[in-house]
């Protein structure tokens, strides 16, 4: 029943099988992002939802949501020295690589640029870093700065700076900078690359440009380069502030978070706690203070972004 | 541009830079070589060189059974992820179904720690009983990589000249018959960028597999190792044959296919 049983139709029920026909299509375009949703809804929406339900509630890992206790683990966490102090070193942690990888890797790419060809395959050197596995990245650091044998403490005594080892890993700030040097070696890299593309963008007839006009080489990366790639910059510090943020691998591997909780960033304590104490609640809870204050770090520099990118335009 | 010698001044100041991106590695294969005494002496270069190490190392834990794991678990979540992310990548830019709030949703999804998905994650696995298995890997994996093959892929089929896309929806193609026989072909490059990039982040990840596997036969490779300093007695000059097997992997991968890749987080990363 096609054609003719649409010519016999009263326009009501014509307009009711087009609007059915309409619906249909509509779920048929929604297939192609049912994947995208369905994984959104699995790793974003869902977690969201359970970690709230589990924050009011009486939970372990074995016996979760046994009974409602409101905010009493918020209050809990709000209240323990030790998880702000993990949320305020996961925070200057965060903020200070990040600038200082961005500041480094930033100069990186700009020596490469100039190095040209041998600039491009340098490049697929540095990639190395960024593509092993971190708890690898930690063991290789940590044999580096072993108190027996490392290869630092070797190093220190060998030229006379030092007479006794030194426990790099044994000491707070220390232990700090020993994770921080590792998170460099791995993440600068990508940097370089990103800032290498940034670069790359810039058309060169600006710079002739600027020659022209008898600008000198840092007039010319101060009024001309810099402005250009402020865009992206911005978006790359954004990117390592958030990878920043994910921080455990390192820590479990180099310092398991000591001395003491020294070293213990909020993504570190969060585990411990659930997955070693079993109190996922009290976790849940800290998880979603964690979240909060990764936001309220975010924004500013996402506004920042924006108002680069608005410029541009 | 002035003659080589600013070259030669360059090409000094990165010395020390590509001295400091070698140095992890070289040490780990130097103290790989070492006997247990030479470890303690602190020096650089082994001594006396052995290859001790490495079959005591894969004897002394089950590194061969970890890669395997690794391997397949990061593989299959890989294809699971283009195959999830392409069509709607595809479908977002071209399509125009669900336009930027998609886009920026899936973006903003990837800012939360993956902390934040760990305790639900591992109640979800407990539920559908995939808790201890790889499969149960496989598919958080798969999932929770969909953001960056997404954002990854969209300058590629972004840069792709649509009039070619028309013209095969002129001699009748339906959309996904373009997708896959047109659009796929040509962007290929950019796919397996994606792809690669995907699989080693899952070939790399620690904190979910530490918490949602717990026996040899399902552990992956990074938490193998992390064992491996743990409660078994702490000898380095196996622990860096171990890693150093674990990362041979990758970086043959990332020798091969470093065209690819230096392009597909070039263009990825920054908009």
């Amino acid at each position: 029943m096609t054609a003719f049983a649409v010519e016999v139709l009263e326009p009501d029920t014509a307009g009711v099988a087009a609007r059915r026909h309409a619906f249909w299509a509509r779920l048929g375009r929604l297939t192609w992002i049912a994947p995208v949703l369905v994984a959104l809804a699995v790793t974003t929406l869902y977690p969201t939802v359970f970690l709230l339900a589990l924050a009011f509630s009486k939970s372990t890992l074995g016996k979760p949501f046994r009974g409602f206790v409101g905010i009493k683990h918020f209050a809990t966490a709000l209240q323990d020295p030790v998880f702000l102090s993990a949320i305020g070193r996961s925070v200057a942690y965060a903020l200070a690589t990040s600038m200082v990888q961005l500041a480094l890797g930033f100069l990186i790419a700009l020596l490469f640029t100039s190095l040209l060809k041998a600039g491009r395959f340098l490049m697929s050197l540095v990639l190395l870093p960024l593509m092993t596995p971190p708890v690898m990245v930690g063991i290789a650091w940590k044999l580096i700065f072993a108190p027996a044998g490392g290869l630092l403490n070797g190093a220190l005594i060998t030229y006379g700076v030092v007479s006794e080892p030194i426990s790099f890993l044994g000491h707070p700030t220390l232990a700090w900078l020993a994770i921080g040097v590792a998170d460099l070696w791995q993440w600068t890299p990508f940097i370089v690359i990103l800032c290498f593309a940034a670069l790359s963008t810039i058309p060169e007839g600006v710079h002739e440009a600027a020659l022209v006009d008898g600008a000198n080489g840092w007039q010319r990366f101060w009024h001309i380069t810099l402005p250009l790639v402020a865009a992206p910059l911005s978006s790359i510090y954004l990117l390592k502030l958030i990878l920043s943020f994910k921080l455990f691998d390192l820590v479990y591997i180099l310092t398991f978070g000591g001395p003491g909780f020294a070293t213990t960033s909020a993504g570190f304590a969060i585990y411990r706690r659930a997955i070693e104490q079993f109190d996922v609640g009290r976790a849940a809870a800290e998880t979603m203070v964690y979240a909060l204050v990764i936001g309220l770090v975010t924004l500013p520099v996402v506004r920042l972004h924006q108002h680069f990118e608005r410029r541009e335009l | 541009m002035r003659p080589s010698g600013r070259h030669l001044w360059l090409g000094l100041a990165a010395a020390p830079i590509v001295g400091f991106f070698a140095l992890p590695f070289l040490y780990l294969i130097a103290v790989s070589l070492k006997t247990k005494d030479d470890v303690l002496n602190g020096r650089f270069w082994p001594t006396t060189p052995t290859l001790a190490n490495w079959p005591a190392a894969f004897e002394a834990a089950n590194i061969l059974g970890f890669i395997l794991n690794s391997v397949i678990v990061s593989l299959l979540s890989g294809l699971v992820t283009i195959a999830l992310a392409l069509p709607s990548a595809y479908a977002v830019l071209r399509l125009k179904i669900g336009g930027k709030w998609l886009s920026d949703v899936t973006l903003s999804s990837y800012m939360a720690p993956p902390i934040v998905a760990l305790i639900p994650l591992f109640f979800l696995l407990k539920t559908i009983g995939l808790l201890d298995t790889r499969a149960g890997l496989v598919l958080i994996y798969s999932f929770a990589n969909v953001p960056v093959a997404f954002w990854l892929l969209m300058p590629f089929l972004r840069r792709m000249p649509i009039e070619i896309e028309q013209a095969a929806a002129m001699d009748g193609a339906g959309p996904f018959r373009t997708l896959l026989q047109i659009v796929v072909p040509i962007i290929a490059p950019g796919i397996v960028a994606t792809f690669i990039i995907v699989t080693v982040l899952s070939y790399n990840e620690f904190l979910f597999a530490s918490a949602f596997t717990f026996s040899d036969a399902t552990r992956t490779l990074p938490v193998g190792i992390s064992l491996f300093q743990g409660d078994r007695l702490v000898n380095f000059g196996q622990m860096a044959a171990a890693s150093l097997a674990g990362i041979a992997p990758v970086y043959l991968v990332a020798l091969f296919m470093q065209r690819y890749l230096v392009s597909g987080l070039a263009h990825g990363g920054v908009k």
